[in-house]
């Protein structure tokens, strides 16, 4: 009797314990990093990644220790070309099963936004959103809107300090599918909202242009309030040369790829690139202190951040941020569960992820169906140069609405 | 009309810039038959050279673009050694492919050796503009202007008036009838690549002064496509019409047709313009027309 109540004692204590080791039981997940090397982004790619894998190292440690989850990002060179991304994708898939992609931009978007719906893996990014990803039931994410309602948000903001509608000039160029959709929305924008904005021209250009005083010389004969180069750093600093051989004082507005605090080193201090502008919906790379730079600097302290303080890191951290967040709420939900990309999905679009649960690296994130990036929470951060110093102007700023094009 | 001038003029002197990186094609051309689709790679390589020498090792400009230039004509000989030797005699199909297979290799040594990291270019030439009554002109346009002319009347002679130019022109005529004749065609080749590379340094300065240096540079080297083929491959002087006028008409559909079309018609109009003239003439407007005795 007493051996059957031993045994008995055992075999529970042994169902108990396995029970208990299964709840401990260790899960490693797979991330997709979709990188460029040797592309068109290459140059700002780096920073990017390095932001990745801090955070994924710092989420391991300090989050999915917790709950014995831990996430693998492997990165794979997409050189930003949409047919290398389509052909390395099917390999990807099947030899790292992840649950969620890390997308670097547009290219990514056009490679695999029609094919992950089937895949059922989602892909999230911190660049802007563009016209042609805006599609409802996503499985493809971005943390701004559209390039276009940034800079709406901007233009709205200076329309009402000015009082009156913004003139403005963009540049762009048609080499790129992206570019030629940011101005597509920006001429929508524009046509959308007459008392506060008056596009002059869209200047479209070659992605470096070899000089652009012709053009300038057109478009500044409008006495424009600011000139919006949403392209590359080329576009940009063609741009500043050509205002400087006319002696024009006309502020530039850029984004976040091309960024006043990279943007100033490049054309010899920040004194060139005083008074000039930058607006997007993610944090901006002052000196400030602030919640984001105070993450970035425990990771630079605890998991070897190297990439500098600036809009591509700052996109790195945000992206990885939210998509951490996301794989933790499907985690949480899933229980003892493994996770597919499905919940992560489902995560996404449960939300809402609140910016201080994103430490300042984006506002409130609400994705819908409607589209692949917030619609409703979206906010725009703006800042300047001030005395050679990158300082933030608005916090905040509500993007418009704008149609879809 | 003052906007008219200005357009016109700036317009002229891009297309000498474009003038200058269209030389690099048609002194490889004129010496080996081979049409370099890695120019624009070699633009890029320029710049490189050009900011090591003037950014890392903080020589002076001028210094540092002369020895560029230098380092220019050594890479040229060092590419012939590596790639072109060995073809001597071989297809012209060859070779061009081997030049497209310069793009990726090049790229990637780039990248292994400079990174891809944007960066500030030396203003070379100075950042004010010359202003001549109300005409203002970038320096660095304005330097491809003179730099052009004067590249080209240099090498026209060169081609024309002395012996190891003339050599050039019988060596690309045939490697086996210009060995025979007593031409070393390794020479020659090594003599256009070093030529071929050094224009190339020029370029980048021209092309570069002042602004940033990426690999986007490259694109220029198709951009000054339409100019090569409209000269004539063979042409050093054509260039300097050529690029006129292409210049021209480029900048004066940039500021009076984009505005209208609402898009970069300017950047069309150049290849239209090109492939009107050839229809007519072949061979460009001054390429040369091949006699052959049947």
């Amino acid at each position: 009797m007493l051996k059957i109540k031993n045994l008995m004692a055992i075999g529970l204590a042994a169902v108990l314990s396995m029970s208990t080791g299964q709840a401990l039981a260790q899960k490693t997940y797979n991330v997709a990093s979709l990188g460029d090397y040797s592309g068109p982004f290459a140059s700002i790619y780096p920073p990017v990644e390095d932001a990745r894998r801090a955070v994924i190292e710092w989420w391991n440690k300090e989050v999915g220790a917790k709950s014995q989850v831990t996430l693998k990002m492997k990165t794979y060179d997409t050189r930003y070309d949409v047919a290398q991304t389509a052909s390395l994708w099917p390999g990807i898939k099947s030899e790292l099963q992840p649950i969620a992609i890390l997308g670097l931009g547009g290219s990514d978007f056009a490679a695999l936004q029609t094919r992950l719906p089937d895949d059922k893996i989602p892909l999230t990014a911190a660049n802007g959103a563009y016209g042609f990803a805006w599609k409802a039931d996503p499985w493809a994410f971005l943390s701004r809107p559209t390039y276009a309602h940034e800079t709406g948000a901007f233009v709205n903001w200076m329309s009402e300090r000015l009082n009156r509608p913004v003139k403005f000039v963009t540049v762009s160029s048609e080499a790129s599918a992206g570019f030629a959709d940011m101005a597509k929305g920006i001429q929508t924008y524009a046509r959308e909202n007459p008392t506060k904005a008056q596009l002059i021209e869209t200047v479209f250009t070659d992605l470096q242009p070899s000089d652009l005083t012709l053009q300038m010389r057109r478009v500044t004969a409008a006495n424009p309030d600011v000139i919006v180069v949403l392209g590359t750093m080329g576009q940009v600093i063609a741009t500043k040369r050509a205002l400087q051989t006319l002696g024009k004082k006309i502020p530039v507005l850029v984004s976040s790829h091309n960024g006043l605090a990279t943007l100033g080193p490049v054309l010899g201090g920040m004194a060139a690139v005083e008074g000039d502008y930058e607006a997007h919906a993610t944090a901006l790379a002052t000196a400030e202190a602030s919640d984001a730079h105070a993450f970035y600097e425990m990771l630079q302290k605890n998991y070897g951040l190297k990439a500098a303080w600036n809009g591509f890191t700052i996109m790195g951290l945000a992206q990885t941020v939210y998509t951490v967040r996301a794989i933790e709420r499907a985690q949480q939900k899933a229980g003892n569960a493994a996770i597919t990309g499905a919940d992560v999905r489902a995560a996404l679009l449960a939300g809402p992820f609140r910016s201080s649960d994103l430490f300042g690296l984006a506002p409130d994130l609400e994705f819908t169906s409607q589209a692949p990036f917030p619609t409703t929470s979206a906010k725009v951060n703006i800042g300047t140069v001030k005395d050679g110093k990158f300082v933030s102007v608005a916090q905040g700023v509500p993007v418009p609405t704008v149609s879809k094009w | 009309m003052i906007d008219f001038l200005n357009y016109a003029v700036l317009g002229i002197l891009t297309g000498q810039l474009y003038a200058i990186v269209a030389m690099g094609f048609v002194v490889i051309y004129r010496a080996s038959r081979v049409f370099n689709f890695a120019q624009g790679e070699l633009i890029v390589l320029g710049g490189f050279i050009v900011w090591t020498f003037v950014m890392v090792f903080k020589l002076h400009p001028v210094i540092g673009a002369l020895l560029s230039i230098l380092a220019g004509a050594l890479v040229g000989i060092l590419i012939e050694r590596l790639f072109f030797r060995r073809l001597v005699g071989r297809s012209v199909f060859a070779m061009v492919m081997v030049t497209i297979g310069m793009i990726i290799l090049l790229r990637g040594v780039m990248l292994i050796l400079w990174g891809a990291h944007e960066r500030q270019f030396p203003a070379i030439f100075p950042l004010e503009p010359v202003i001549i009554g109300e005409i203002f002109i970038p320096s660095p346009l304005l330097a491809s202007g003179f730099l052009s002319v004067v590249a080209a009347l240099a090498l026209h002679h060169f081609f024309n008036r002395s012996r190891a130019g003339l050599a050039l022109s019988a060596v690309s005529e045939d490697h086996e009838v210009a060995q025979s004749m007593g031409i070393s065609v390794r020479k020659s080749m090594a003599l256009a690549w070093a030529l071929g590379v050094s224009l190339s340094i020029v370029g980048a300065m021209t092309y570069l002064s002042g602004k940033t240096l990426t690999y986007n540079a490259a694109e220029i080297g198709f951009a000054a496509l339409p100019i090569a083929l409209l000269a004539g491959l063979e042409s050093i002087r054509g260039l300097l019409l050529g690029g006129a006028i292409i210049g021209l008409i480029q900048g004066l559909t940039s500021a009076y047709i984009d505005p209208i079309f609402g898009g970069q018609a300017s950047a069309i109009v150049p290849y239209l313009f090109m492939l009107g003239v050839l229809l007519i003439r072949p061979t460009g407007m001054f390429g040369w027309k091949i006699i052959e005795r049947v």
